[in-house]
């Protein structure tokens, strides 16, 4: 379970040109909740606060103000019980190319107090799943950015968690890669794990996603199941809702 | 604790894959001080040999004939030669010739009538064996002042034992491993500081500034492991590699010693002298503290750069100051300067310094251990503090 309540955040920046500092709002008055066995899709445009969102979930960052429940752990008091019970995976990371899969795996096992046995067994498994198993003693550093993004992923579930995060899981992924992923996302909602995808693949988010909340200027918009906001909207898809809402924002400014 | 030494093994893990770095911190050492050791002290040899059984070429002017028997006489060490052409300061300096002596022309005269003359030498201070040349000409004049002014006291009825009031004789008190310890006491502190810093400055870099370049850190923050913890691994294995990797070159080096002395009897006292197994042991203790200072600095400026390139130009310009440090420590006299002991850094080189010299200084060494594990303890705190921040971590 994911619980958000009135959170904002805010990053202090330097104008290079003025040598000002001014103060950005990235995340302004978010609240929501995703409920366990439920893939709830977060979009929004370039620089909206969506990977802000994400991180301050994670326990990666601290909310200026409001309230962040995990598993319910409060992410400011108990960012690490709340990091054991997530599992991250973000576009911005990247793997230790040194290290095999198998390696890189029992690493992140000891790292998350997951026994080697059973981080041997749950590794094997999800590599198997995402059908990489014959890379497992394979150095990473030849690896194409598809093979990179599903040892990143089969990392960020080897500790078996209840909440998991994917930012833009699919970016740079081929089809079938990109297919895997999504199938992988749809049997952890049958496990009853919570689930938040940050995309700008809108077929996606239609596709697999129960509820969708758009993030515009740091500020959570419609929070909806994808058919309800096309109705709501009157669009014939989500890429219309997109721009209407991009507008309003325009108008707003 | 635990999340530290977890972060520190992953580091060395990832280190152990890395065949050339693992070569070239570890292996090379140890072929290569061998290789220049034992080269310079084959150069050294050779240059030695032919210069011992080389005469040396003078070009002398003797008009009333007073030195050019004495040196006529000894073959083997002077070769007479014909004035070169142009001047004779471009000859000297060409190696035409190594010494250029002009004898007075009234020499002769002032020989009998028992009065001084005047010889002049004209040498290059450069180059050694031209040295070799003075030297070799001073001994004989020796001999020859000597046997004149003997036959000047006979003249005059005198004891010849009077042109030899005292015979000197000179005994080397210091044995080969004093001689050596004092050498070491110079250049160890200076060498450890600058290998300790430098081995682990690459490291440093590539576990902070290149986990962010690598996009990996954010990977390790994603896990339950405290963000204290990360950073304390990262620091405890920035600083294991600093002290091995001086270790390792240390060791070496003192490995290396009888390739100079070609394993004599007194190279192998003054192995003996470095291998002291206090002196070792309490170098490495303040190494510790040393290595930590500096492990936290190299952390510091590492995590906060957003790339590779930013870190290096943060933590290079330090090794200048290392080096200016070490160098200062070994000029004359500073060891006399009681003051310095309470100066960070400086304070332990000098301490090292009197420690190798066999003259070690126990309140000294105290402060600057008690001083140097201060200010890494120091160092420590402000470096987990400030790095615990959600700013230093996602610079980007």
């Amino acid at each position: 379970m994911i619980q958000l309540s009135e959170v904002h955040k805010s990053f202090t920046v330097k104008d290079r040109k003025t040598r000002l500092t001014k103060r950005i709002d990235a995340v302004r008055g978010i609240s929501l909740e995703v409920r366990p066995g439920e893939i709830y899709g977060l979009l929004g445009p370039n620089g909206a606060g969506k990977s802000t969102t994400l991180r301050m979930i994670a326990g990666l960052m601290e909310p200026d103000t409001g309230t962040i429940h995990v598993c319910g752990h409060e992410t400011r008091q108990r960012p690490e019980a709340v990091r054991g019970c997530l599992g991250y995976l973000s576009t911005d990371m990247g793997v230790y190319a040194r290290f095999t899969p198998r390696e890189l795996l029992r690493i992140f096992g000891e790292f998350q107090d997951v026994e080697p046995k059973v981080a041997e067994r749950r590794g094997m498994h999800l590599l198997d799943k995402l059908q990489l198993a014959d890379f497992a003693d394979v150095r990473m550093e030849g690896f194409s950015s598809g093979q990179k993004q599903k040892v990143s992923i089969a990392r960020a579930l080897l500790h078996d968690p209840k909440v998991v995060i994917f930012d833009e899981p699919t970016t740079g992924l081929d089809v079938l890669t990109a297919k895997t992923v999504l199938d992988l996302l749809r049997i952890m909602r049958e496990e009853g794990r919570t689930v938040i995808v940050s995309t700008h693949v809108m077929p996606m988010v239609e596709d697999i996603c129960d509820r969708v909340g758009i993030i515009f200027d740091g500020k959570l918009h419609g929070d909806a199941p994808p058919r309800d906001l096309l109705q709501s909207r009157r669009a014939k898809n989500l890429d219309e809702v997109f721009f209407q809402l991009a507008a309003e924002s325009e108008e707003n400014h | 604790m635990r999340g530290a030494l977890l972060i520190a093994k992953k580091e060395f893990l990832e280190l152990s894959k890395d065949r050339k770095t693992m070569f070239f911190a570890f292996v090379l050492p140890f072929l290569i001080y061998p290789a220049i050791f034992g080269m310079i002290a084959r150069m050294e040899k050779r240059d030695e040999a032919k210069n011992r059984n080389k005469a040396s070429r003078i070009y002398l002017t003797d008009p009333s004939d007073v030195l050019a028997p004495a040196l006529k006489a000894q073959p083997l060490l002077f070769e007479l030669v014909p004035r070169p052409e142009g001047s004779l300061d471009q000859a000297i300096r060409d190696q035409k010739l190594e010494l250029a002596l002009e004898v007075a022309p009234s020499a002769a005269a002032a020989l009998q009538k028992q009065e001084t003359f005047t010889l002049a030498a004209t040498m290059d201070e450069s180059e050694r064996a031209s040295g070799v040349a003075l030297k070799r000409l001073k001994d004989t004049l020796k001999e020859q002042e000597k046997s004149w002014v003997q036959g000047r006291l006979h003249t005059l009825g005198a004891s010849p034992q009077l042109a030899e009031p005292l015979n000197l004789e000179v005994r080397n008190a210091a044995d080969a491993s004093l001689q050596m310890g004092k050498i070491a006491g110079r250049l160890l502190p200076y060498l450890l500081m600058i290998m300790m810093y430098a081995g682990s400055m690459q490291h440093g870099i590539y576990a902070t500034a290149g986990e962010k370049e690598r996009q990996t850190l954010l990977s390790l923050m994603a896990t339950r492991l405290p963000r204290n913890q990360i950073i304390l691994g990262k620091l405890i294995y920035i600083f294991s590699i600093g002290v091995i990797s001086a270790l390792l070159n240390l060791l070496s080096m003192a490995l290396s010693i009888p390739f100079i002395g070609g394993g004599s009897h007194s190279s192998m006292q003054a192995v003996a002298a470095l291998a002291n197994p206090l002196t070792l042991g309490l170098t490495f203790l303040i190494m510790v503290p040393l290595g930590l200072f500096f492990a936290n600095f190299i952390l510091l400026m590492g995590i906060q750069a957003r790339n590779t390139i930013e870190a290096g130009s943060a933590i290079a310009p330090g090794i200048f100051l290392v080096m200016f440090l070490g160098m200062f420590t070994m000029a004359p006299g500073v060891d006399k300067m009681s003051f310095l002991s309470y100066v960070p850094v400086v304070n332990v080189c000098l301490a090292l310094r009197k420690l190798f010299s066999q003259q070690p200084n126990w309140g000294e060494y105290a402060i600057a251990f008690a001083m140097t594990v201060g200010l890494a303890t120091l160092m420590t705190w402000i470096s987990t503090r400030i790095l615990n921040r959600e700013k230093a971590l996602f610079k980007a």
